[in-house]
């Protein structure tokens, strides 16, 4: 098996993916079928975030089934936000502009804190709302 | 130095010519004219001569009648005979004296009583006596004897009569009476008056007269000391020889005739006597000569002046001449800007030195028009030197060992037959495996050849990444030689590519020689189907010729320079020759055959001009480097992903067991990956029957990807770039991204196309290592 997805925290709001080995135009079709499942749970303006630590690879055919991740998202109003990648996917990343760099997280903490950041102006908007 | 000049030498020859003319003119001029006054002065002296005997004569004649007459008349008067004498001798001064003497005892001396004798003193007066008085009897005296006896008148001997102190001669006549001699009558006649007449004559100076007696001795001279004298015996035989004839006498012994005499004489009549002249030969030219030699002097100045002025004439027609030859000495030391002598008419000389002006005009642009061309070749020489050291900058070094693996090593000679020539050979390596070589003719020789190579050569570098094989090099190359290639100009290329692992060379030939191949044979032509020569026509093909070099083999490449070098005897080299020496060659051992080869071609035209460019480039495969550059990977795969990601875990495996690095493992993968999938997926078409070759190879600074597949044409390169926008997720197609990550990550990236499908080649260059060219590398 050269490629795993294991989803953790998975909820209408928020949902992580765990990319594990190499995505690639063998993976990329298991990968998507995984995704599917998930970001059909996924409510409006809800965030999913793409854990590359493990992800050793990734070809065209991965950065194509991350688009397809992007544009369904983004149907949502929702963000995917991509987690600690690995050199060789960073590089790859880079070369073909994939993601904005405001998306992209040098950790897990890095992310966390975002995100609570973020959650906390929605908070302190929806306070100020009232 | 004086008769070096023309002026000189013609006023000389004209001096001496007409010096010649006049000398010669003169001296027939003095003989005919000396004739003429020979003939003159003979004339003249014998009428002198005659006239001189007719007046002596004369005044003989009235002598001699005198005492003829006296004679007569006392012979019957005897008493009258005093009387008559006396006036006889008062009358005639020529008589000294004059005497009737009669034989004694004689009737008529008796008659008479006396012989009377009447004498003329010093001073004139007149004295008489009677002989027969005398001491000395008359009668006894020769004169008086002799007298007796001339009845018509006798003349006697001169003689000097010591009492009157002169000079005297006798005449004589007989006193007839009763006829019977009965005395004698005696004139003592003077001589002066002889003399008188020489000296009266008008004689030219040096001519002499004289008269001689019966005896031959002087009675009268100019010269009075000689009267009385016997003239000279050789005088006197010529005057006795012919006496009419003017005589000449050479010499005498005559003091006074020490030169040439003419002389003339004249019988006085009546008389024994002899009048004559003596005229000397050089007074009758003395005239002539002293006329001729004014002539001569006038005629030698008339010449000085003709040859002073000869002189200045020429000289003054030749002096433009002059100058024009020290002009000519000028042109001859390259000096053109002088001064010419003014053109005063328009004759030969005139002529000349315009012509001159107009030859140094002329010569002047000439000379400029050469010193142009001599720069103007000095600078093409100039530019063909440094066009030469550019061309030879073209070709790579003439030794090459493969310094990675040593297995195989390259040796060429290029000789152009001028300065630039048109022949090329070339070699590259093309990343880690593949390596070119390539032995070109361009078709005629010089500068357009040299040209013409240039851009075979050059375009043959830069196409030559593209092409995956020679044929398609030579396809490439032809179409773009073709390209304006007005000149019809084209190029004969042998083109081979070495697989520098394995030994596999593809040859392609565009109409060139044959190569040569030996290792496990003899050396022989190895014959190749050959396309037409290189920039002639666009459509054509090359096919291709697949050989595999195995270790000790040598491929030799070579133009018809070899084959075509002619010898004193026209005959060519030809390939038989080649391979013989080839053969020798290996039968030696020899390690270059290249430098064999040239050297037996040159010794074979030893002495003939090079006529063509001369290039041989041996190819000798050695296999013995160490491996240290190797196949990882190399197989021929179904286009399925199946098969394809098969063989990308291959890829990783043989990465890791190379040591290669991780982040340039992965580029590879990554690259493989999107080529391969994308040959799947795109180029396979309806058919399933598809194969991927792939080829890894690892040398120390890079990694080679070669791939082929026999799909549909598909250059990646053409592709479109995709649009970035930051966000993957912004476009509608994600098409292309798998490209552009191929481009980003490979070095090198080289796609072509045949008829045996897609080729690419990749090249992965190691980072943190500099990357060495590898075209460029030749081992010294």
């Amino acid at each position: 098996m050269t490629f795993s997805l294991r989803a953790d925290h998975v909820s209408p709001q928020r949902s992580t993916l765990h990319l594990h080995g190499r995505l690639d135009a063998m993976t990329f079709g298991q990968f998507d079928a995984a995704a599917a499942d998930v970001l059909h749970q996924m409510a409006t303006g809800s965030t999913v975030v793409l854990d590359l630590s493990l992800l050793e690879y990734i070809s065209s055919a991965g950065l194509r089934s991350i688009a397809r991740i992007r544009k369904a998202m983004r149907a949502r109003e929702g963000h995917t936000l991509l987690c600690n990648p690995q050199p060789q996917v960073r590089k790859v990343f880079e070369i073909v502009k994939a993601v904005p760099v405001n998306d992209v997280f040098a950790s897990v903490q890095e992310l966390d804190d975002y995100l609570d950041h973020m959650q906390r102006k929605i908070v302190d908007g929806l306070g100020e709302a009232d | 130095m004086a008769l070096r000049s023309i002026a000189s030498r013609l006023a000389l020859g004209v001096l001496t010519g007409t010096a010649l003319v006049v000398v010669a003119g003169g001296y027939l001029l003095f003989r005919a004219m000396g004739h003429q006054i020979l003939e003159q002065t003979h004339r003249e002296s014998a009428d002198l001569a005659h006239d001189a005997g007719n007046r002596i004569e004369q005044r003989l004649d009235k002598i001699t009648d005198t005492a003829q007459m006296l004679a007569a008349l006392v012979g019957p008067r005897p008493d009258d005979a005093p009387s008559l004498v006396h006036d006889a001798v008062q009358h005639n001064p020529d008589l000294a004296g004059l005497s009737a003497a009669y034989i004694p005892h004689s009737a008529a001396a008796l008659a008479a009583g006396q012989s009377p004798f009447v004498s003329r003193g010093d001073d004139g007066s007149l004295t008489t006596r009677d002989l027969l008085h005398d001491p000395a009897p008359y009668w006894d005296r020769p004169w008086f004897r002799h007298g007796l006896t001339c009845t018509t008148g006798c003349w006697e001997q001169p003689f000097f009569s010591l009492s009157r102190h002169r000079k005297l001669v006798n005449y004589s006549a007989t006193i007839m009476a009763g006829g019977q001699a009965v005395g004698v009558l005696n004139a003592d006649v003077t001589l002066e008056w002889l003399q008188s007449v020489l000296e009266s004559l008008k004689k030219s100076p040096g001519t002499r007269a004289f008269v001689i007696d019966q005896q031959g001795n002087y009675l009268a001279s100019d010269d009075p000391s000689l009267v009385g004298h016997p003239v000279q015996a050789d005088v006197l035989s010529v005057l006795r020889r012919s006496p009419a004839d003017p005589l000449r006498l050479v010499t005498s012994q005559h003091a006074q005739i020490t030169e040439p005499v003419w002389i003339y004489q004249s019988p006085i009549k009546g008389t024994h006597w002899l009048i004559a002249l003596t005229v000397p030969e050089s007074s009758i030219y003395a005239d002539v000569r002293q006329a001729f030699l004014l002539a001569l002097m006038v005629g030698g100045l008339a010449l000085l002046v003709l040859t002073v002025m000869t002189f200045a004439i020429t000289r003054r027609i030749m002096h433009p001449l002059g100058v024009l030859t020290d002009r000519a000495e000028h042109v001859a030391r390259g000096a053109l800007d002088f001064a010419l002598p003014k053109v005063r008419r328009r004759d030969e000389v005139g002529r000349l030195t315009d012509a001159f002006d107009r030859m140094r005009t002329e010569l002047a642009q000439h000379m400029a028009e050469l010193t142009r061309v001599a720069r103007e070749q000095q600078r093409l020489a100039s530019e063909l030197e440094i066009a030469q050291q550019i061309q030879t900058a073209l070709l790579p070094g003439a030794h090459y060992l493969d310094a990675r693996c040593k297995n195989f090593e390259l040796h060429a000679v290029l000789k152009p037959a001028r300065t630039v020539g048109g022949d090329l050979y070339s070699y590259f390596m093309l990343h880690d495996r593949r390596f070119y070589i390539m032995v070109g003719d361009v078709s005629d020789k010089g500068i357009p050849a040299a040209l013409f190579m240039a851009r075979a050569i050059t375009l043959a570098k830069a196409l030559a990444p593209r092409a995956r094989s020679p044929q398609q090099l030579l396809h490439l190359l032809n179409q773009e030689l073709c390209r304006n290639n007005d000149g019809c100009m084209f190029v004969s290329l042998l083109c081979g590519l070495l697989d520098t692992v394995t030994g596999n060379l593809a040859l392609a030939s565009a109409g060139h020689e044959p190569p040569v191949w030996w290792g496990q044979h003899a050396p022989r032509l190895l014959e190749l189907d050959t396309g037409p020569a290189l920039g002639l026509d666009e459509e054509a093909t090359y096919p291709t010729h697949r050989i595999r070099l195995r270790p000790g083999e040598t491929l030799l490449m070579y133009t018809d320079g070899i084959t075509e070098a002619t010898d004193h005897a026209m005959t060519m080299y030809g390939q038989e020759r080649m391979l013989a020496c080839l053969t020798r060659q290996v039968a030696e051992g020899g390690q270059d055959p290249v430098d064999t080869l040239v050297a037996d071609v040159e010794h074979f035209a030893a002495g003939q001009y090079q006529a063509d460019d001369i290039t041989v480039l041996a190819l000798r495969w050695h296999h013995d480097g160490t491996e240290r550059e190797g196949s990882m990977l190399d197989i021929t795969i179904g286009a399925s992903l199946t098969d394809v990601f098969d063989t990308l875990e291959r890829c990783d495996e043989e990465m890791l067991a190379a040591g290669v690095e991780p982040d340039v493992q992965s580029d590879v993968r990554l690259v493989l990956e999107e080529l391969m999938v994308n040959m799947v997926e795109h180029g396979s078409g309806t058919t399933d029957d598809r194969t991927i070759e792939l080829r890894l190879t690892a040398a120390d600074d890079a990694i080679t990807v070669e791939l082929h597949h026999d799909g549909q044409p598909f250059d990646p390169l053409q592709s479109p770039a995709p649009l970035l926008t930051g966000d993957i997720a912004d476009t509608e197609s994600e098409g292309g991204l798998g490209i552009h990550l191929v481009r980003a990550m490979a070095s090198d990236f080289h796609y072509a196309h045949d008829e045996l499908g897609n080729h690419l080649q990749l090249r992965f260059i190691y980072p943190n290592r500099p990357e060495q060219d590898h075209d460029l590398q030749s081992a010294s």
